[in-house]
């Protein structure tokens, strides 16, 4: 488990983290979501010790990360440019991985690397962009760490390799336990991959949550009421948290479980009744409004 | 626990990153020196023919050994490449290996690692004195397997070889960690690059300012008090060790230990930061917020008042007369301040915009030059009027310049045998006790000087003046606190009070032990040394010399020193010398740096000294001992050489006299000719009037080839280089009449001299038959 405990860090005088406390769970795949400058690279590097928090503290399996081996070795970090060695190849990345992680598997990153279709002997710096993020997902998949932190590691990727990773992640989650936390500023990158989602503003944690606790708490339903009263009498029994109204069509967004929902409305007479799925986006939209941000305007634009 | 495999594993890995400086470093050592040392071996060797036809197999054979031997003792101990290289390579090696701290994708990438930050540094300094340390020794070891196959190794090669080898190890250790703590206080190689420049030359720019803004605003600043090279510089260090194991084959341990002890607190020093080192500076100019004021203040405070001394120095500037040319300098200054400054915080900011931010340190860094410069200007902490109590010092020195310099030479020595200067060795062995004599003169000196320089407008002017009288001195007063002060002063040596003291001060055995040559004990020493010097010695007058024999050197020596009891100021100024002693001491140099094959043999070069020692009439036991020894002549000149004289008469008056006439005539021929009234106005107000004084010649020969005439020219006449008035003012020479002494066709002077020798006379001695034979007439 990572620990985020009041958490500051500022660059020049300008905070980039301010007093964020979030705790990442094992074996989910965590997504940290947040405009540019909200504070997602800052937060990943601190949490693989690349930076020191000016205050607070991070633990990794208790254990706290800042230059500490014990530690560093539960965690490879991939930066959003990464890193490869000047005129190297996958190989090279290879042996200077296995020299520094105690259970870096050779093998499978050679396999992994077939299956990529990338070139083991092909200089990385001949590689395309997206070339360049397989490897060092591969990197990171194979180094043996249980906390692979991925900074805009999935943007730009194509869909088809996007599911290559994420059955690498399911089998890798279900053999060892890893925890993937990948940080992006398009929620809709995320949304197939992610377990729980952070959400990161101005330097601050807006909420934190499990994405199917988010998704079953919160429905949408279309309908349209006989009567003003029926009206009435759902509202006052439901939990409304947005209610559009278009002519006589209700579009409501209402906490609670679905059974619960549909329940007060078997008790109104209604003309029109029609529950629907929310996507990740929508429920952010809901939540955050609530709490009186314009999600539009921070992760979608 | 980081075990060894890990950590050597690591190594192997960092190497493969460091490739190019590793080619660099192996083409130096392995390729360069072994090529250069069978090239050198080659081209000696081919004159081994030439040289066994000429002097035989043996000799060619030994003399080829020493030849060979020096050359690698030169190549393979301290050359001129290695420091340069050496140099060359620690820079790279540092900044390559710590270069990844610029670049935020390789900090993510190395500090996201599971390894230690101090494993880390460890294994990057470790291959960066691997890759120097390792190329030189295995160049070190092809080149000495290759010199001995040709028989040029022995106990003197390896001796030298790995001395050097371990001194530049230290040396490349001094710079290797003076690039690092550049690189940890930095985040970008170019500024990086500024960084270690600052290193180097920082502490000599300012010493450099101190120094001239002393001499600049300080009428009495010694230029003795202080160096202007840098105290703490590996390169200054290391230096001094070359040179003294070069020419003198022993370690200089004083420097070696500063190295070492540089090495290591730069080091340590560079670790520290390296630990504190945030790693969001990659990329930016400086790495510690606390160290950008402190280093901006530091730069510009220097700089401004460095280059106000150069526009100070440019415009003339003379503070202590007037204040011309001080706008300049005051504009300088400001304008310094502001622009550095600026620029600095600029390029903190890598925005040109930034030459307007953080106006806060324009303004600290402007107080703080204006201080400084007030300070010097106005003499702010009394520097020029302070003259210490007697009671406060110990002892002090008190050095003439240029005072009783013979043509025999001015060498000293300390009690080792090593050359010192004047102003060395007076501060090693003047200690004159009477503090209150020399605390009075200084002030004496001091006040005088005071008015007559406050009335000038330039303080130069005091020197073109021929009734000045004014000569310097050197002051070192040893305060009881320890501590020494250096005062250069003017003394007013045609004074009557000032005479006295210097009688007292000049006269006092302390003075002479500590200033004149020949009066020094360490002298009888060097006599003793015959295993390290070789000692001649002579009496004579700069024309005739005879030589001593070995025996009569020390007794000579003692005799004069016991007669110099009787010296003092105004006897020494008032007579002239009746001949002067001088002795040779020649050294072979058999340091690395010298040494030549002659022809014969193998020779070392020498370097010799000459001390000389002054015969006044008054010196009248060691005028009797010269008697006594037939050495004593009593005219400086042997009438039985002499051919003829010729006396030249310059008639510098007449001359003087004409020209002044002719300018004024062509002043009359111009303006003269409208308004007569001003023709002299106008030759006083115009230098380049239209005349040619070249055509006038007041010059009057006179020959005598008589016996009577030569016999009185030659009572009266001395050698021109024994004529000196100098720091005494004494006794001068005619300088406007030049006697030319032509020797017999047989006589052993003309084999020596050619065929004449220039003699002067003494001031007031020209006999009146010379001047009336050359007296200018129209």
């Amino acid at each position: 488990m990572i620990e985020i405990k009041d958490v500051t860090k500022s660059y020049d005088g300008i905070k980039a983290v301010d007093n964020v406390s979030v705790t990442i769970r094992e074996n989910t795949v965590f997504g940290l979501i947040g405009t540019n400058g909200a504070g997602k690279s800052t937060m990943l590097r601190m949490v693989a010790g690349v930076l020191k928090p000016d205050a607070g503290a991070i633990t990794i399996d208790e254990l706290p990360v800042f230059d500490n081996m014990e530690a560093k070795n539960r965690i490879y970090f991939i930066a959003d440019e990464p890193y490869f060695f000047a005129n190297s190849n996958a190989i090279d990345m290879q042996k200077y991985l296995s020299s520094v992680y105690r259970e870096f598997a050779a093998e499978d990153f050679y396999s992994y690397l077939v299956n990529f279709g990338l070139d083991k002997k092909r200089k990385i710096n001949t590689y395309s962009k997206g070339m360049k993020k397989q490897l060092a997902l591969i990197c990171g998949v194979c180094s043996g760490a249980r906390y692979l932190l991925c900074d805009e590691t999935f943007d730009g990727l194509d869909p088809v390799m996007r599911q290559g990773i994420k059955s690498i992640f399911a089998s890798e989650m279900e053999r060892r336990g890893m925890t993937p936390i990948i940080a992006s500023h398009n929620l809709r990158e995320l949304e197939d991959i992610c377990d729980h989602v952070g959400l990161l503003h101005r330097g601050g944690v807006l909420l934190s949550r499990d994405l199917e606790d988010m998704k079953c708490n919160i429905q949408k339903v279309q309908c349209v009421f006989k009567t003003t009263e029926d009206e009435a009498k759902a509202i006052s029994c439901l939990d409304i948290m947005k209610n559009e109204k278009r002519g006589s069509l209700n579009v409501l967004t209402v906490r609670g479980n679905k059974a619960e929902i549909l329940a007060v409305f078997a008790t109104v007479n209604t003309v029109f009744f029609e529950a629907l799925p929310l996507s990740l986006e929508e429920i952010f939209i809901s939540e955050t409004e609530v709490v009186g941000y314009d999600i539009k305007k921070l992760i979608l634009g | 626990m980081t075990s060894k495999n890990s950590f050597l594993a690591s190594i192997r890995e960092n190497n493969k990153r460091r490739l190019w400086v590793w080619m660099l470093s192996a083409l130096f050592f392995v390729l360069a020196i072994p090529v250069t040392i069978s090239i050198t071996i080659s081209r000696q060797m081919n004159n081994l023919k030439y040289l066994t036809e000429v002097y035989g197999a043996a000799l060619a054979e030994d003399a080829m050994h020493e030849r060979l031997v020096n050359n690698l003792c030169g190549q393979l101990g301290f050359s001129s490449a290695l420091p340069v290289f050496t140099t060359i390579i620690a820079v790279a090696a540092a900044i390559q290996g710590f270069s990844y701290l610029y670049s935020r994708k390789k900090i993510d990438f190395y500090m996201g690692m599971p390894v230690k930050r101090s494993k880390r540094f460890r294994i990057i300094w470790l291959n960066g004195v691997i890759l120097y340390a390792l190329p030189y020794l295995l160049g070190l070891i092809i080149s000495l397997l290759i010199a001995a196959g040709n028989g040029a190794v022995d106990g003197r090669v390896l001796f030298t070889a790995f001395t050097a080898y371990g001194v530049n190890i230290i040396f490349y250790l001094s710079v290797y960690h003076m690039t690092i703590l550049a690189v940890m206080l930095t985040g970008n190689l170019v500024i990086t690059g500024f960084g270690f420049l600052v290193f180097c030359f920082y502490e000599y720019a300012v010493r450099y300012t101190i120094y001239g803004y002393r001499s600049l605003f300080f009428r009495y600043f010694s230029y003795h008090s202080m160096e202007v090279s840098p105290k703490i510089s590996p390169f200054v260090w290391y230096i001094g060790i070359a040179d003294t194991f070069s020419y003198k084959n022993t370690m200089d341990f004083k420097y070696l230990a500063a190295l070492v002890v540089f090495a290591l607190a730069i080091g340590a020093l560079s670790y520290v930061c390296y630990l504190k080192r945030p790693a969001e500076a990659a990329g930016k100019a400086m790495t510690f917020q606390v160290t950008k004021p402190v280093i901006k203040i530091l730069l510009t405070v220097p700089v401004a008042l460095l280059i106000g001394g150069v526009i100070a120095d440019i415009v003339d500037y003379e503070p202590g007369t007037s204040l011309k040319g001080g706008g300049y300098v005051i504009f300088t200054l400001v304008l310094v301040v502001i622009i550095g400054s600026g620029l600095i915080q600029s390029i903190y900011e890598f925005d040109i915009k930034g030459m307007v931010h953080k106006k806060a340190h324009i303004v600290i860094s402007g107080i703080i030059t204006a201080l400084i410069f007030l300070v010097f200007r106005y003499d702010l902490f009394g520097y020029d009027a302070y003259i210490p109590k007697p009671e406060q010092v110990e002892s002090v020195a008190f050095i003439p310049s240029n005072y009783e310099e013979t043509y025999g030479g001015v060498a000293r020595f300390d009690e080792k045998g090593d050359y010192l200067s004047e102003e060395a060795y007076a501060r090693e062995y003047m200690r004159l006790s009477d503090t209150e004599d020399v605390c009075k003169l200084a002030s004496l000196s001091m006040e005088a000087y005071n008015r007559l320089a406050d009335t000038l407008s330039d303080t130069n002017a005091m020197s073109y003046n021929p009734d000045s009288k004014w000569s310097t001195a050197t002051l070192i007063y040893r305060l009881k606190s320890g501590r020494e002060v250096y005062r250069r002063i003017w003394v007013n040596v045609g004074d009557e009070q000032t005479a006295g003291l210097l009688d007292k001060i000049i006269g006092s055995d302390e003075f002479k032990k500590g200033y004149l040559p020949g009066a020094a004990e360490n002298l009888l020493g060097l006599l003793d040394r015959k295993d390290r010097y070789k000692i001649g010695a002579a009496y004579g007058n700069t024309v005739y010399w005879e030589e001593l024999s070995q025996a009569e050197i020390k007794e000579f020596i003692q005799i004069y020193q016991k007669d110099l009891a009787l010296a003092n100021f105004t006897n020494v100024k008032e007579n002239l010398p009746v001949g002067m002693g001088r002795i040779t001491i020649s050294e072979e140099m058999k340091g690395n740096g010298y040494g030549y094959f002659s022809g014969s043999d193998y020779a070392y070069s020498t370097r010799s000294w000459e001390v000389g020692m002054n015969i006044y009439p008054f010196y009248e036991n060691t005028i009797a001992w010269l008697k006594e020894k037939g050495y004593y002549r009593d005219f400086q000149l042997n009438m039985e050489d002499v051919e003829h004289i010729q006396v030249v008469n310059n008639n510098t008056n007449a001359y003087n006299e004409l020209v002044e006439k002719q300018a004024m005539e062509a002043g009359a021929a111009g303006v003269g000719g409208i308004i007569p009234e001003r023709a002299e106005d106008y030759y006083r107000y115009n230098s380049t009037l239209d005349y040619d004084s070249d055509m006038i010649d007041t010059r009057v020969y006179a020959d005598y080839t008589d016996s009577e005439s030569i016999r009185e020219i030659a009572s009266c006449v001395y050698p021109r280089d024994m004529v000196n008035s100098d720091w005494d003012f004494g006794v001068a020479g005619e300088n406007d009449y030049m006697v030319y002494v032509y020797f017999k066709t047989d006589s052993p002077m003309t084999r020596r001299y050619g065929s004449s020798v220039s003699y002067v006379f003494p001031e007031g001695q020209v006999p009146d038959f010379v001047k009336n034979d050359t007296a200018y007439k129209e």
